[in-house]
């Protein structure tokens, strides 16, 4: 009898342990805070742990679709840093609580600029701007001539430069460069133009032969591996600051402009200390470290004009384009279109 | 024995709850439609006509080969390995199996950054042969970077089995063989490799099965374009979100792992059968 008890024990103890995960131990109040990986300076997170007596748990995520992925599977979060598109169906799927602006008066340090753009989030009621960005092209000055920049996206299709050119390696990103390369909108939800886009990739892919890569860009890139990129500008910024023969430009036809913002979720139990985290990071001090550290540009004046004018003076990656009509923000896809692209995709690499 | 019996019982709940669970789960997925919450689902084979697609087929077919070449690959380097290593004494044995294992207690994810840094453009490899005159080459994003990855990764689960196996054998019968008059390829084909194969099976299988799933070694070293089944499922999963038709595929996949399992283990039997 005895021995089935102790079965019965361990077997208790191995279910909770699974079940419940790891409960975070220690005392206090708990901020359990989920971002992009490589996007934070850490020290900050120790340092407004002191200052509020609490413990932030800290994780990361590859990109907005594993993290939607992992809140799908039950796990909880306090604060989350998406972009705009995942802040949107976020909204539309009510995993948002409203920001308590009054409760944050570091918002007076944000710059206009970076609160015009709220498609996603009308009126700004659920999101608090942490970076913002454009996507563009990185290329390597003793390679690629200066005047071919002029072509724009198409520089990806110049077979001058077939066999030296690394492509992002997500639908999202790659259809945009393909839909605005042809002078579409890179929200659109026509169908012959998304084929049409899909034309354009296949054809680079056979006569550009490029490499679809994801974060291993930047090292790639750094070493000179190859000439040309399609980068995130907060990446270039930092790769430009790594190897001085980069150069970056965001083609004319238009790009995508994006805002990753802080938010708070529904099932957040201590908003007071939410509202602290982000209140913490939009000091100027504390947005300039955090730009600092990581290379994207500020939503912060102060810490955006500190960083033009100094670390990051004539690196032009760090002043994201904001006065072309072309740029557009990415917006929500049904279900039905993300599907839909995803294979064209699979289609384009796998071929 | 008997009154241990119920110790048992924690495994077997164990293994309900995180294996056989999850398991009808992704059957569920897969012969379903309406979402990853389960809440309206709708039965269909949707899911798997889908697979029928002349590109997931070339996924699978490229999956398959570059599953197949590393199997083989690994069996060449690692049964040769063994084969050195079961002839030296006891001792020297454990340490240099100890080596083969050196490299598994570094995380893979590290170990392939590592041959990324070799194998880049202008990594280490290219510029020694820079300097030797032959000049660069792309090595990267190729067929050769990947295999070369996966044959690094996957070496030690073809050595240790067969190592385990060699140095079982009683070796006396190779003094035998000889005896009897057979040479030295014939006593190596009909008594000492043949009574490795349940080494070799093991180590096939293992190699084979973490191959033909492995989804971090192709996305580095071979790029974006390097799609395999487990790019694939992964790719649903995360990034796509289609749970359904993820979890259609990984079931072909692992029925196909079953059939070939079951393939080796035959010639295993039919060729112990012989004896």
């Amino acid at each position: 009898m005895r021995k089935r008890a102790a079965a019965c024990l361990l077997t208790a103890a191995l279910a909770s342990a699974v079940l419940s995960g790891c409960g975070s131990g220690g005392s206090g109040r708990v901020l359990k805070v989920y971002n992009a990986g490589e996007y934070i300076d850490k020290s900050l997170i120790n340092e407004f742990e002191r200052e509020f007596d609490c413990t932030v748990v800290y994780e990361t995520f590859d990109s907005n679709e594993s993290m939607y992925t992992k809140l799908m599977s039950g796990e909880e979060y306090d604060i989350l840093i998406p972009s705009d598109y995942m802040i949107e169906r976020l909204i539309k799927e009510d995993y948002l609580q409203p920001v308590n602006w009054d409760m944050i008066p570091n918002s007076e340090n944000l710059m206009d600029s970076v609160m015009g753009h709220e498609a996603y989030d009308e009126g700004h009621v659920y999101t608090v701007p942490y970076f913002w960005g454009t996507v563009g092209i990185i290329y390597d000055t003793t390679i690629v001539k200066e005047a071919d920049t002029a072509l724009g996206w198409n520089l990806l299709c110049d077979t001058d430069y077939a066999g030296d050119i690394y492509m992002y390696d997500s639908e999202r990103d790659s259809f945009m460069v393909a839909l605005k390369a042809l002078g579409y909108s890179m929200n659109t939800t026509d169908t012959a133009q998304i084929e049409e886009a899909y034309d354009w990739l296949v054809a680079q892919r056979d006569t550009m032969e490029p490499v679809y890569v994801g974060d291993d860009v930047i090292d790639n890139m750094i070493s000179g591996n190859k000439a040309i990129a399609v980068v995130y500008s907060g990446d270039a910024a930092y790769m430009m600051t790594e190897n001085p023969n980069l150069n970056y430009f965001t083609p004319e036809e238009g790009t995508n402009l994006w805002y990753d913002c802080m938010v708070i979720t529904k099932n957040c139990a201590d908003t007071e200390l939410a509202h602290a985290f982000i209140n913490f990071m939009l000091e100027d001090e504390n947005a300039l470290r955090n730009s600092e550290a990581v290379g994207y540009s500020s939503p912060v004046e102060s810490a955006f004009e500190e960083m033009r004018t100094t670390t990051y003076q004539g690196i032009s990656a760090y002043v994201p384009r904001s006065d072309n009509p072309n740029d557009e923000v990415f917006g929500y896809q049904e279900t039905e279109l993300k599907k839909y692209l995803a294979d064209l995709w699979t289609k384009v690499k796998a071929y | 024995m008997r009154h241990f019996k119920s110790l048992i019982r924690p495994y077997l709940v164990w293994s309900f709850l995180l294996i056989i669970i999850p398991l009808l789960l992704i059957v569920l997925y897969s012969v379903t439609t309406g979402g990853n919450s389960l809440l309206n689902i709708q039965f269909t084979l949707e899911n798997f006509k889908k697979i029928a697609d002349p590109i997931y087929r070339q996924v699978f077919m490229r999956s398959l080969k570059v599953g197949l070449i590393t199997t083989l690959i690994c069996l060449l380097l690692g049964y040769t390995l063994a084969y050195v290593i079961s002839g030296f004494k006891e001792r020297a044995q454990t340490t240099l199996i100890l080596f083969v294992t050196i490299p598994m207690w570094i995380n893979t994810l590290l170990r392939t950054y590592a041959w990324i840094s070799l194998l880049s453009d202008n990594g280490i490899v290219n510029s020694f042969l820079n300097r030797l005159g032959i000049g660069r080459m792309s090595i990267m994003y190729t067929d050769f970077a990947v295999i070369t990855g996966m044959v690094c990764d996957l070496l030690p689960f073809m050595v240790i089995p067969i190592h385990t196996a060699l140095s079982k054998m009683d070796k006396s019968l190779i003094e035998a063989s000889h005896d009897l008059g057979a040479n030295r390829r014939q006593t190596f084909w009909k008594v000492t490799f043949k009574l490795s194969l349940p080494g070799v099976v093991n180590g096939v299988t293992m190699v084979f099965l973490l191959s033909i799933s492995t989804f971090v070694i192709p996305k580095l070293l071979g790029g974006g374009q390097y799609v395999l089944i487990g790019n694939l499922i992964e790719n649903q999963f995360i990034s796509v979100g289609d749970w359904n038709f993820g979890s259609a595929i990984s079931l072909i996949l692992a029925v196909a792992i079953l059939i070939m399992i079951w393939a080796t283990k035959k010639i295993d039997t039919s060729e112990g059968g012989e004896r």
